[in-house]
């Protein structure tokens, strides 16, 4: 009886999927028009929007918000989420921060400090998953207190005090040096984003994030390792936080534990905004780029048009609200926590 | 005598209060297609999840090749050669018709770790051509047709035939009722040719189709397998008894204790229709009358009692109930009204199994018993004791947690709930699944006394017999459309067999 | 019989772990024991508890609500700077504040059918920027005879005992009579043990959801009126890092976070355990910001502990 049920859903479903066609194309397009509307409307209001240098500047703020949706987006996907993006960048950060020459520590091994945090990042990512899928703990607790013991590792580590980077050509090559007026961190950000789109397309571990989040059941069925997956892209997404770190710790100098704050909630304003579900199965790493530059030009035009600071963060609570409930397919859940 | 390339050999599988599977064998040849039905409950289903690995076996064993197998997983059995149709689909609408043909088994695509999406659209494409389905493989199955995602479901178990060295078998759970009448003769067509290399077993309600497909026809019934005959000798008739087997007498019935209807009308049902579920149902219930709905799964009986309870909404049509026009947008207004609904699953929606026996009858009534903000727990208890004693529950106390009685007590304190919250239509749905034959009993005393109290019953057998039985008049449902309406006053019951014949 | 003697287990052990922590913690120090010092470190737990004890109700129906310290830091600046304008009606003003954020995060929860950790940090966003604009982004000072005429019913004394006990307390009792003896309470029990099944028995479960996000938002405006009155000032920022605390208080007080089991007096000893290991870290030279790490590991345990896995097939 409980599999006519689901025969009824899945029949009704398919009749709204015939009739919906034109309304599923446009939430495909929404997050671009929306984001092509917005930089309309601050062109309008303020000419300067679309300056060479300003636009330069956007990409610039856009570029340790990107790496981090990176990894936030795969695990939401998978129909997870994963908290833990601040605590696990602000150990990469102050790790990095430690290993190139700095007035902490004796230790100055130049750019492998990268390769360094990044490995960091997706041990603590897959430490995240590892608890999450053995201890059968949903995936937010796990990820607020590993979040909240990242924050405070970082601070433990340090003391409550800053490591001041000395070495430049780290800064440099990662944040502060520009080929063609483009801030290296840029560049680095757009290799992410391709990294991320491989592995989202062209890998088996990518197309069974999609298989778990929309039907974990059928993914086991299938024979995909379902618990390994999971784990493994914990770790993935940790190491796109590690790159995120070590990016921070370049761009302002210093380490210290709280080098990441707010970075969560613009992620995952970015991710939702973009057009990911939070049911996961649907949506992609080019939504939540899309859904990053909603996000910066829309800060970036508040800013221009002289509104206060502080209300940004409102703003993105709303834009959450309002994405979530615009996207969510409610047919999927009756139940709701 | 060749050897059956899938035999099981008295498999025996229970479920809590049911035994699916009773001492069942069955084989299936080479280039064969067998056919397999029943009634609802027959183990059907049950019978191919634990060819398919999703169940495993109480006892009994399968053979592949004649080799004794333990079938693990679903991924096992196809990498053993058997192959599943589902009947809900398990294709995935978020990802493409390729990706979905080989999810799970994308090795061969792989090139330095990234998969070849040249190649495995090619290789989909092959597939594809076996099931006549042009689309192209790059595309996403939820932008597909139903019936079209049905032909990629098929696609993705033939394509176990160029996987796999060897003869496959592939099962089909009911795999035409969502195909129109041309997608059906197309499917049977491609299993025609594919038997060269493949066995099928085909699950269908459609009686016609199953002697039209197949070779062989096994007949299950209540988990046992009755007959195994040959499909040029058998009529859609004769398939209808043994699917229902026994004639029952009307001792068995109990008709004297049946209650007689009177003539006002509770709950007026005019073209009532939910689209992808039922269309046009129109019906009248009367007060202290059992109206019983049979039909397969599928037929849509069981979303029609959801509709009515107020569970899910509706799209068309109209519900009076007491002749004042209503609109259910939630369980809570269809309450209001005084209809209310014995769920199937029990442990879900009729209980809440950490709460004692007094919560759980209050649930449904509990303003009955507040007095300011505060529960008159006094009261509550006395009233739980009452009905613990009208209905004979056995629990140890109004404090015991539901959780922990049987499943006839549990059974039973869900009818107190709604009766305490005096409701005056209670739809059933499957009130005796999983309770024992004992309890079973209890239960259709305790309807019987209901209706003699002036309750309205809208019932949803678990069998014929039970709707047959306790039923004054008896609708059927076919793919979700009223075929016939039965009298079955005491004295006057219809035969089972008269009700498959528009059951199926 | 098993299954019983272990809920026994589970009920009493928060408590048989708050009595040797604190029996640990007096074998290293003696002067903790004295009466001074108990009353002392249990009023300093009350501000946590009364966060702590709203939350427990959403985490009762199987939700959680991540916007209590941005609700306490608001309606601290409500407080603080509508105090000398409005004098006694600045605290119900701040303790609407509570209320109207609590039922917007149960209201877009509920009725727009968002996930609840989604819809309160999105609302968390929204009512941190309030707090800035309340207190203009600054740390507002509460005027000393301001704070002598209308707050000392929470940083007085009254017969040797803190005010804050007392208030903490009163709200223990409220709660707790709230949760055991209305219909509200058993529906929210409900809910969290099977949402479907008090759905199905034609409640409207939406309703009791949004009351209890509403209870929360409202017990973390308490909670920030009595951290204001006790630090003398309201600021945006006054309740950060009190959320891992507040959740980790309520589980490791025993309630599940898969809901339908818990209860008020459970957060309470909760909140006291994780005051004293607070001091039993701070004793053996933890410092303060490793002591984060040890709640966000309490935390996962506890919730690992506590959770009733046959409920949830598949963990997201």
């Amino acid at each position: 009886m409980y599999q006519m049920f689901l025969g009824g859903a899945l029949r009704v479903k398919a009749a709204a999927l015939a009739g919906g066609a034109w309304s599923k194309q446009w939430r495909r397009w929404a997050p671009v028009a929306v984001l092509v509307g917005l930089c309309i409307i601050i062109g309008l209001f303020n000419p300067n929007f679309f300056g060479g240098a300003n636009f330069v500047r956007m990409l610039n703020t856009a570029a340790i918000p990107l790496v981090i949706c990176m990894g936030v987006t795969f695990v939401i996907l998978m129909g997870s989420i994963d908290l833990s993006a601040e605590g696990v960048i602000a150990i990469c950060a102050v790790a990095a921060s430690m290993l190139v020459a700095n007035d902490f520590t004796g230790i100055a091994i130049g750019l492998f400090s990268v390769p360094a945090a990044i490995l960091i990042g997706s041990l603590v990512g897959l430490l995240n998953g590892f608890i999450h899928v053995k201890f059968r703990i949903p995936s937010f607790m796990t990820t607020l207190g590993m979040g909240f013991a990242g924050i405070g590792l970082a601070t433990a580590i340090l003391g409550g005090v800053m490591v001041r980077i000395s070495d430049s050509s780290f800064r440099d090559y990662l944040s502060l040096g520009r080929v063609f007026d483009i801030p290296a961190a840029v560049y680095i950000a757009g290799v992410a984003v391709i990294v991320a789109y491989v592995i989202q397309e062209r890998t088996r571990i990518g197309r069974w994030v999609y298989a778990i989040g929309t039907d974990e059941a059928t993914a086991r069925n299938a024979g995909i390792p379902v618990d390994r997956t999971r784990i493994i892209v914990f770790g993935i997404a940790g190491a796109f936080y590690g790159l995120a770190g070590a990016l921070s710790a370049a761009q302002i100098g210093r380490g210290h534990a709280l080098i990441s704050q707010d970075r969560l909630f613009t992620a995952i304003t970015a991710i939702v905004v973009g057009g990911t579900a939070l049911s996961g199965g649907v949506g992609s790493v080019l939504n939540s780029v899309i859904g990053v530059f909603i996000v910066i030009v829309l800060t970036n035009g508040m800013v221009l048009m002289g509104i206060e600071p502080y209300v940004q963060k409102g703003v993105q609570g709303l834009l959450i609200i309002a994405a979530v409930a615009l996207a969510l397919d409610r047919s999927r859940l009756d139940v709701v926590k | 005598m060749t050897t059956p390339v899938l035999e099981i050999r008295n498999v025996s599988k229970s479920f809590p209060g049911v035994k699916a599977l009773d001492d069942v064998s069955f084989a299936i040849n080479k280039g064969e297609v067998v056919g397999l039905i029943g009634e609802n409950g027959a183990g059907k289903s049950t019978l191919l999840k634990v060819l398919n690995g999703i169940y495993q076996p109480d006892q009994g064993s399968i053979f592949v090749d004649g080799h004794p197998v333990t079938i693990t997983s679903p991924r096992h059995a196809f990498d053993s050669g058997i192959a599943m149709v589902f009947q809900e689909q398990s294709v995935l609408p978020t990802l493409t018709v390729a990706e979905n043909i080989f999810l799970g088994r994308e090795e061969e695509f792989l090139r330095f770790g990234l998969l070849s999406k040249k190649r495995m659209n090619a290789a989909a494409t092959k597939e594809l051509a076996k099931v006549h389905l042009s689309v192209n493989p790059a595309m996403r199955c939820g932008d597909l047709s139903f019936a079209d995602r049905q032909m990629v479901e098929i696609a993705k178990a033939l394509s176990l035939d160029t996987r796999i060295k060897g003869h496959v078998t592939i099962l089909l759970d009911e795999p035409t009722s969502v195909l129109e009448k041309r997608e059906a003769d197309l499917l049977f067509s491609i299993v025609r040719d594919l038997k060269s290399r493949a066995s099928f077993v085909f699950i269908s309600h459609r009686l016609e189709e199953v002697l039209e497909i197949s070779d062989r026809v096994y007949v299950l019934r209540d988990g046992k397998s009755v007959k195994e005959l040959e499909s040029r000798d058998a009529t859609v008739k004769d398939l209808h008894q043994l699917m229902v087997g026994r004639q029952l007498h009307h001792e068995y019935y109990r008709e004297a204790r049946q209650a007689v209807p009177s003539a006002t009308t509770v709950l007026e049902v005019q073209s009532l229709t939910k689209s992808g579920s039922f269309s046009n149902i129109s019906f009248a219930l009367h007060e202290g009358e059992v109206l019983g709905i049979a039909g397969v799964i599928g037929s849509g009986r069981e979303d029609l009692a959801r509709c009515l309870a107020g569970h899910t909404p509706f799209d068309s049509g109209s519900l009076k109930v007491k002749g004042e026009q209503v609109h259910f947008s939630a369980a809570y207004d269809a309450t209001a009204k005084g209809v209310g609904l014995v769920p199937a699953e029990r442990k879900v929606e009729g209980l809440v199994a950490p709460f004692t026996v007094a919560e759980n009858m209050t649930l449904a009534a509990l303003p009955k018993f507040v007095s300011g903000f505060r529960i008159r727990f006094a009261d509550e208890n006395a009233v739980a004791r009452q009905w613990i004693e009208r209905l004979s529950i056995k629990t140890p106390s109004t404090a015991t947690m539901v959780g922990s009685l049987s499943g006839g007590n549990q059974q039973k304190v869900v009818l107190a709930k709604w009766r305490i919250a005096g409701v005056n239509i209670l739809i059933l749905d499957h009130p005796t699944r999983g309770i024992d034959v004992g309890a079973k009993e209890d239960v259709y005393e305790l309807i019987r006394d209901m209706t003699a109290e002036g309750l309205a019953v809208i019932l949803l057998g678990d069998t014929l017999e039970e709707v047959i039985g306790l039923s004054n008049r008896v609708l059927v449902m076919r793919d979700g459309e009223v075929t016939a309406t039965f009298e079955a006053a005491p004295g006057n019951k219809p035969a089972q067999v008269d009700l498959v014949s528009h059951m199926v | 019989m098993k299954m019983e003697s272990r809920t026994r287990l589970q009920t009493w052990l928060p408590l048989i772990v708050l009595v040797v922590l604190v029996l640990l913690v007096g074998l290293y120090d003696r002067t903790f024991f004295s009466a001074g010092n108990m009353l002392e470190v249990t009023a300093d737990t009350m501000t946590l508890f009364l966060m702590a004890s709203g939350v427990t109700l959403v985490i009762m129906i199987g939700g959680i609500d991540l916007s209590v310290q941005a609700v306490a830091s608001m309606t601290s600046c409500i407080l603080a700077v509508y105090l000398p304008r409005f004098g006694i009606f600045a605290i119900p003003l701040a303790v609407i504040g509570g209320v109207i954020a609590g039922f917007a995060g149960g209201y877009v929860s509920t009725r727009l059918r968002i996930p609840s950790f989604i819809a309160t940090l999105a609302v968390s966003g929204v009512v941190l920027s309030a707090g800035n604009w309340f207190s203009e982004t600054k740390s507002v000072v509460i005027p000393g005879e301001l704070s002598q005429t209308y707050l000392t019913w929470a940083v007085g004394d009254f017969l040797g005992v803190p005010n804050e006990i007392w208030v903490g307390v009163a709200f223990l009792l409220v709660l707790s009579a709230v949760l055991g003896l209305t219909p509200f309470g058993r529906l929210v029990r409900g809910i969290g043990a099977q949402e479907r099944a008090v759905m199905a028995s034609g409640i409207d479960v939406d309703r009791i959801k949004i009351a209890a996000y509403t209870l929360s938002g409202t017990m973390a405006g308490v909670a920030g009126i009595v951290m204001a009155a006790r630090l003398g000032s309201g600021s945006p920022t006054l309740a950060n890092e009190f959320l891992l605390p507040a959740i980790a208080c309520i589980v490791v007080g025993g309630t599940a976070i898969t809901g339908g089991v818990g209860s008020i007096w459970r957060t309470f000893v909760g909140a006291l355990i994780v005051q004293v290991v607070r001091i039993g870290m701070t004793f053996i030279g933890v410092s303060v910001f490793a002591q984060q790490i040890v709640f966000g590991f309490i935390l996962v345990a506890a919730v690992a502990v506590t959770m009733d896995r046959a409920k949830v097939l598949v963990i997201k």
